[in-house]
């Protein structure tokens, strides 16, 4: 099986097939990236705070552009806090003003209080541009899968091994 | 004259590339000149799309998304592209092409496509099909040969590949590959409804020693006498 070393050409063509695949997961990412104008379109709830709305492990789709109405109360939006790179999943409950610079307050449904605990220091509240997406579909569960590659990292590492392994070995 | 390597008889994937390697290393000894345009353009597009990709992480790494999302979109269109034309590339140009190949004076241009066949009937061996085309550069015209032969033809039942009858089977097949091979042209009786030359078919044929059909018929001969054989015990892998 290894004997695919010996042939240069052949040994471009399995290189140039799993780089392929590597590229093109990576640019179909980058591809909803840039129609939804989210940096990261897709992310999987970390937290119960949204309990019963979303639950740990569901994966959610976000769009984040405003071609009807502006991001308003009543929505679940997906935000980053100044400093920190958790993405935070909660509701927008209050809103003052118009436009970009409104202010916004978030709640996750589930918690007693609302977000301002959450933000970074001296942050009493987000704006338009601190929020990466509002959810639009979901699906239950499917992004447990994450959480368990997150909570045990040394599953990552297997998954990419078998992953080259597979198709290092198939020559179909 | 067998190939040291085994394979296993029932994996029809494994039959078709040990079949594809020996049929390159057959006609490259012939005198052919192989052509690799067909997998260089391939590898061309391929890697200029990992490129395209790669960049594209880079930028988006180092400098996040909303600074660089323009040069993300312009990327995710032209990688679409590239794709789209590589797929095409393997789908309708290259076809399943293994070898393409012209002769030394360069006045006939050959491509061999192949593909195996599972059989219709339990039991029976898959089958190996071949389309070759054997085009004149000066007239333009193109011979269109198609051969349909089983794997058991020129594999023992050990799962070990035996040149000879494999060889047979394009120099009677192919007039091109005859006149480079006379020999072969001329060994044996043709196909006779698929089934594997027998060692008495052999032993009718001028230029086989009693070594040589012995080695064929055991499928265990090390010995290379004929200059055909050289390349047929190299391997090579997709």
């Amino acid at each position: 099986m290894l004997s695919a070393l010996a042939n240069p050409r052949q040994a471009a063509v399995q290189l140039m097939n799993f780089g392929l695949i590597l590229s093109t997961a990576f640019m179909m990412w980058k591809g909803l990236s840039v129609i939804s104008d989210s940096p990261s379109p897709i992310v999987v709830v970390l937290s119960g705070s949204m309990e019963p709305a979303f639950q740990r492990g569901d994966l959610l789709f976000l769009w984040n552009r405003n071609f009807v109405a502006e991001t308003s109360v009543g929505e679940v939006v997906v935000y980053n806090v100044k400093g920190k790179d958790i993405p935070i999943v909660h509701r927008i409950v209050r809103k003052f003003g118009k436009g970009p610079e409104a202010k916004l307050l978030t709640k996750g449904d589930n918690n007693v209080s609302d977000d301002t605990e959450l933000y970074a220091s001296g942050q009493d509240y987000l704006v338009r541009k601190d929020i990466i997406g509002s959810v639009f579909a979901y699906i239950p569960f499917v992004g447990y899968v994450t959480i368990l590659l997150s909570e045990h990292p040394w599953l990552k590492t297997v998954m990419l091994g078998l992953m080259g392994l597979v198709v290092v070995l198939q020559r179909e | 004259m067998a190939s040291t390597e085994k394979i296993t008889v029932y994996n029809v994937a494994d039959l078709r590339a040990t079949t594809d390697d020996a049929l390159l290393n057959y006609l490259n000894s012939l005198g052919l000149i192989q052509s690799h345009t067909l997998l260089d353009t391939r590898l061309a597009l391929g890697f200029s799309a990992f490129l395209l990709s790669a960049a594209c992480f880079a930028w988006d790494y180092k400098f996040g998304f909303e600074s660089t999302k323009q040069y993300t979109l312009v990327a995710v269109a032209l990688y679409t592209l590239l794709n789209g034309a590589l797929t095409y590339w393997i789908m309708f140009v290259e076809r399943g092409t293994i070898y393409a190949g012209s002769t030394k004076d360069g006045k006939t241009k050959i491509r061999v496509i192949s593909d195996s066949k599972k059989p219709k009937t339990k039991g029976e061996a898959p089958v190996y099909k071949l389309r070759i085309d054997v085009e004149d550069v000066k007239t333009k015209k193109t011979q269109k040969i198609e051969l349909e032969r089983k794997f058991s033809e020129w594999f023992d039942a050990n799962g070990r590949f035996v040149a000879a009858p494999f060889q047979t089977v394009l120099a009677q097949g192919v007039p091109l590959v005859g006149k480079l091979d006379p020999k072969r042209a001329v060994a044996a009786a043709p196909a006779s409804g698929g089934q594997g030359l027998t060692k008495e078919q052999f032993a009718e044929t001028p230029g086989y020693t009693a070594e040589i059909l012995d080695a064929i018929a055991s499928g265990l001969g090390e010995s290379s006498t004929t200059a055909t054989d050289q390349g047929a015990g190299k391997k090579r892998r997709k």
